[in-house]
């Protein structure tokens, strides 16, 4: 099973081994910008086009729905959670269709999105209520549960992490398996399944959670 | 396979650029386009409504001065009408007093004429008694000639009263 692991592309002088992971990365957000770039060149105020259009209200809607989760105070936080959200539906579904390996399929990246989801959960605790309420914030409601609730800081991102990475994984694993015993046909409503629907849904299911968890943080 | 390693510090890094990147040619010019739009949408309303507003201020202005202006023009009307008809009795009656003291004064001058002309007449009368006295008296002619005077009397007699009575 060579699929499954993550194996080193080339070498850079100064950085290392780059692994795939890091690679796919790199294209993604190569063709994320070039993109952005191509799309966003001809914004106008008044009578958009079509391609406009739907940039505008996929935007919109991503805004819409995080502001609802958010509310007003979060609207600082909304552009990370946008990219995230395009990293990793980017990630889920058109790697994979294009005949990479999907990165999020590599603990090392979704450890990566959940660090940094932790950093900003409590970083927008700490900015909203400050430090003081964010030390007390662990007592409540009682003293005893203070364990549970540090711990907490860790459970929350592991547990974005390893969704992300176990559902990932195992689409992919079933979609390889599959192809390797019924190559013809059948693995392509499966990959829709696998690599469309649940890609979305992942991408969406973790900025949706990091979102809430930064709300319950705000409190 | 599960193993971490310094992918994970450079999908740290690549996240953090690629959200760098992504809000400065995605996400901030998509906003400022909706910002933008959002806003003239807001500012058309708000001209509309001004707009509409001053409207119908600048309706309730002149409906108020057309009213005031109607008021006014009655009230002209009223003013002039009770001028003229003050102006007119004053001028009736003026007419009225001038035209009486003519006519008294007219009156006085044929009054007095009159009597002028009586006074001319009874000299006249007398002159001419006297003239024709004197003629009978100084000449003793025959009837022809006596009837020649009398006649001649009468016409004089009669011419002066004619001329009395033109003057």
């Amino acid at each position: 099973m060579e699929e499954l692991s993550c194996e080193t592309v080339f070498t850079l002088p100064v950085l290392g081994d780059i692994s795939e992971s890091v690679a796919v990365t790199w294209i993604i957000m190569a063709v994320l910008v070039i993109l952005s770039i191509i799309l966003v060149r001809n914004l106008r105020v008044e009578n958009p086009g079509k391609v406009q259009l739907a940039l505008e209200a996929a935007i919109g809607w991503a805004q819409d729905f995080l502001e609802g989760i958010l509310g007003k105070e979060g609207r600082r936080y909304i552009p990370y959670l946008i990219t995230v959200l395009l990293y990793l539906a980017a990630a889920n579904t058109l790697a994979p269709l294009f005949g990479f390996k999907p990165p999020t399929k590599d603990l090392n990246v979704t450890a990566a999105l959940a660090i940094m989801s932790m950093c900003l959960i409590e970083y927008s605790g700490i900015r909203k209520n400050g430090v003081g309420h964010w030390l007390r914030h662990f007592t409540k409601p009682v003293p005893l549960v203070t364990p549970i609730m540090v711990l907490e800081i860790v459970i929350r991102p592991l547990s974005l992490c390893m969704r992300l990475f176990g559902n990932m994984l195992a689409g992919f694993v079933v979609l390889e398996l599959l192809k390797f015993f019924v190559p013809l046909i059948i693995p392509i409503p499966v990959s829709f399944y696998f690599d469309i629907f649940d890609g979305l849904l992942q991408a969406y299911v973790f900025v949706f959670l990091t979102s809430l968890f930064m709300t319950e943080e705000m409190e | 396979m599960i193993s971490i390693n310094m992918s994970l510090v450079y999908t740290i890094i690549n996240l953090v650029v690629l959200y760098l990147l992504l809000r400065h040619f995605l996400i901030k010019p998509v906003t400022q386009i909706m910002e933008k739009r959002r806003k003239l949408i807001e500012d058309g309303l708000k001209n509309a409504e001004n707009t509409q507003n001053e409207a119908l201020q600048l309706k309730q202005e002149y409906e108020n001065a057309l009213s005031g202006a109607k008021e006014e023009s009655i009230q002209i009307i009223e003013k002039a009408r009770t001028t003229a008809k003050a102006e007119y009795d004053r001028i009736v009656g003026e007419a009225g007093n001038q035209a009486g003291s003519i006519i008294e004064s007219a009156k006085e001058t044929v009054r007095i004429e009159r009597e002028k002309t009586m006074q001319e007449m009874q000299a006249e009368i007398a002159g001419l008694a006297v003239a024709s006295a004197a003629k009978l008296i100084g000449r003793n002619t025959d009837d022809q000639e006596n009837q020649d005077l009398y006649d001649q009397f009468l016409k004089e007699a009669g011419e002066s009263h004619e001329d009395a009575d033109n003057d």
